[in-house]
């Protein structure tokens, strides 16, 4: 009896024993995520590989997820601490320089020939000093949102063209003509907002014209700084320097300022980020707006947007003299460089970057930066196509935009310019103090 | 006892007081002590999240960079104001609706269940209800302003301290009327019977019986509301994320924001310190006049 006593305690020490070490046993991978549509799609991709390629390779992947809000501020000081509770995490343009000294470069496991599956500017977008630091899953650019019904009115109404021209003249000092949106440069766009408020057109069918994000939020500046790099503007000159205060600076600025001065879009949007502003095209009382590629399965589901589903057309964003720009970042799942399990850890990175796999996670509501993958979804979801062909033609990654001090540059640029918008400091001062912000920023060890 | 006896057992009893209190003192000096040898150390450092473990002496610049940055003094300046406003509307209002609502609680004290629900609510959440109902498209609020002809932007730069003022003190009223309620109900019944005997109208009533003896817990309800709004992060985040421009900094998000986004940490560490200072100087001002103002 006490023999066989002895035997169950042992072996139910060794069960325990079992249960207590499995984490660290080779094969299993844990990716450090962020909870919504991204991990959501992911979580089909990480089922379809643990059902499929995962036992071939004998590694199964699981998600941790931590809250969105404050996320990569948590996952910067787990990095940093040295976790090897993950072996996998998200990454972003705007992170990669910062967090590149904690992570391993994936090169090893994604070949050149699988990069080259990729959108150029999505590779170069999570690549520092010259390594590739994630496999690109996302991409995140901009498009003009116009209101085709509204905008096919305006080409064919001359009673209305009278009127824009009108207001064009006396606004901007420019007797201009309505044109398709996808011609529109800066100042065709700031006629039309105008021509579309009911501030300076009693007869407006909306209220305003559009709606700017100009809250102090870094995802604000990434939108606003197309006009910055359309009309020849940078971050840094071809020395590295700091060049914020430029002349394409202030024409950025002033298109947003002559916007809300003349309450061409809400003057609540200085405290506008993505929710508010698509809320306020949804709502029918804006005639087009600038936001991120996300938006467009939201904007046009007609259970979610009844007002404008079926309505909506996408354009570039209005060209400034060297033409249109849109700002392209990546997300991306990395490889933490303290991981105990970097091998099994790179077999999933290296499926993960194959068409098969990215044709799970696009068609899980993921935007994997593949052209290839983007063309195949582009009758589920059409604006795939022109994210694909905006990216390759229009997309810019700024001067410093993947460097580790990427981030506190972003805030400094929120911190000034929204303060310029607000009317709280003067375009000059503002600039200023930006050229300041970020040359302390830059010059952090 | 001899007076040596009484000395040795003064001592034996000195040293199972320091036996008694050695636990808390360990808790306090691994929970505070480690913590803030580390602040202390960055204060005076330049150091990164890339370099957590070596920091480099740099004296007292972060402080200088801290007393010397505009944006700061417009943090501590615009936390200062908001938790003074909102302190004295919270214990003003929390004070009046005891004085109104007091009988009827009396009766049917579950009332105070409904009364407290605002401050059960989370302040990010709380944030986010705003959010949505001041946003000038799908909000309820400039709705209602806009059907009586008012068109306000409450989130402007002329309105947002304002509207941030009344969230505080819709929230966080209730604590004030929870606190006061209970000094109120303390107040002996024979007293104020005693000064109706002797003549005493409610106004008289009020100001030599009821004032006097709520000063004390009137006091420490503002000092911890003033405390609580002076260090306002969450809804301020979600609702205006400091802004416009830095209109609504406070001072825990010139903190935050000097950490994790600008990565500034000794500048941020620094501030903190400060604030830190300051406060301790107005809790041991704070506490002295109320300890010298408690009735015997």
């Amino acid at each position: 009896m006490w023999k066989s006593l002895r035997l169950s305690l042992l072996a139910g020490a060794a069960l325990a024993a079992a249960a207590a070490i499995r984490p660290a046993f080779a094969g299993d991978v844990t990716l450090l995520f962020w909870p919504g549509p991204e991990s959501e799609a992911m979580q089909k991709a990480i089922d379809a590989y643990n059902a499929g390629q995962g036992k071939t390779d004998h590694v199964t992947v699981k998600q941790l997820l931590f809250s969105r809000q404050g996320y990569f501020d948590k996952e910067l000081l787990d990095l940093a601490a040295g976790s090897k509770d993950f072996d996998l995490s998200l990454v972003t343009t705007y992170t990669i320089g910062r967090y590149a000294p904690y992570l391993a470069p994936i090169n090893p496991y994604v070949t050149p020939e699988m990069s080259a599956q990729f959108a150029p500017v999505s590779l170069n977008s999570l690549s520092y000093n010259g390594k590739l630091y994630g496999v690109p899953t996302d991409i995140s650019l901009h498009f003009l949102y116009y209101r085709k019904d509204l905008i096919a009115k305006l080409l064919a109404d001359p009673a209305w063209q009278k009127t824009y021209t009108a207001i064009a003249q006396a606004k901007l000092g420019a007797a201009l003509t309505p044109k398709d949106p996808a011609d529109w440069t800066w100042q065709d766009f700031e006629a039309a907002a105008l021509f579309f408020s009911r501030a300076d057109n009693k007869a407006s069918p909306t209220r305003y014209g559009t709606a700017l994000q100009m809250k102090d939020l870094i995802f604000n500046i990434m939108l606003w700084q197309a006009t910055l790099v359309s009309n020849g503007g940078n971050w840094l000159d071809a020395a590295g320097k700091p060049e914020i205060d430029s002349p394409a600076t202030k024409t950025g600025l002033e298109i947003y300022k002559t916007l809300v001065d003349d309450k061409a879009t809400s003057p609540a949007s200085i405290s506008y980020e993505f929710p508010e502003t698509n809320e306020a095209f949804q709502s029918g009382q804006t005639a087009m707006i600038l936001q991120w590629n996300a938006a467009y399965a939201e904007l046009n589901d007609p259970t979610k947007s009844p007002v404008v589903a079926g309505k909506i057309g996408l354009a570039p964003l209005p060209a400034g003299s060297l033409g249109h720009k849109t700002h392209v970042h990546s997300l991306g799942i990395g490889l933490n460089k303290a991981s105990l399990h970097q091998a099994d850890a790179g077999k999933f990175l290296a499926w993960l970057a194959t068409p098969a796999a990215m044709t799970v996670y696009g068609e899980a509501g993921g935007t994997p930066p593949m052209p290839s993958v983007l063309q195949a979804l582009s009758t589920k979801r059409p604006e795939f196509k022109l994210i694909g062909n905006y990216a390759s033609q229009y997309g810019f990654v700024v001067k410093g935009g993947t460097a580790p001090y990427a981030l506190p540059v972003y805030t400094a640029l929120a911190d000034a310019f929204s303060a310029y918008w607000a009317g709280q400091v003067p375009v000059e001062k503002a600039m200023a103090q930006a050229q300041a912000g970020m040359t302390a920023a830059m010059a952090q060890k | 006892m001899s007076a040596a006896g009484r000395t040795i057992a003064f001592g034996q009893e000195r040293r199972a007081g320091y036996w008694l209190l050695a636990p808390l003192i360990a808790f306090l000096v691994i929970t505070l002590g480690f913590p803030l040898a580390t602040d202390l150390v960055y204060s005076v450092s330049t150091v990164s999240f890339t370099a957590l473990w070596s920091p480099h002496w740099r004296g007292l610049g972060n402080f200088v960079d801290v007393l010397q940055d505009p944006v700061f003094w417009q943090a501590a300046g615009f936390s200062l104001r908001f938790a003074v406003i909102a302190t004295v509307a919270e214990v003003a209002l929390g004070f009046a609706l005891v004085l109104i609502l007091n009988p009827l609680l009396e009766r049917h004290g579950w009332l105070i269940a409904f009364l407290i629900l605002p401050m059960m609510i989370s302040p990010a959440l709380i944030g986010i209800m705003y959010r949505l109902m001041l946003n000038d498209f799908v909000g309820i609020i400039p709705q209602y302003l806009d059907m009586i002809g008012i068109d306000a932007n409450l989130l402007g730069p002329q309105c947002v301290f304002g509207t941030l003022v009344v969230i505080e003190v819709l929230q966080w009223t209730p604590f004030a009327l929870l606190a006061l309620l209970a000094a109120y109900q303390a107040i002996p019944a024979e007293l104020v019977e005693a000064a109706r005997i002797d003549g005493g109208g409610s106004l008289s009533v009020f100001r030599f019986v009821t004032w006097p003896l709520m000063l004390p817990a009137l006091g420490i309800t503002a000092f911890i509301r003033f405390i609580d709004s002076f260090r306002v992060f969450d809804q301020i985040y979600v609702l205006t994320g400091g802004g416009p421009g830095t209109m609504t900094t406070s001072m825990s998000l010139y903190i935050y924001r000097a950490f994790f986004e600008k990565q500034q940490i000794g500048l941020a560490v620094a501030a903190s310190l400060l604030l830190l200072v300051a406060a301790v100087l107005l809790l041991r001002v704070s506490l002295t006049r109320l300890l010298r103002n408690e009735p015997a």
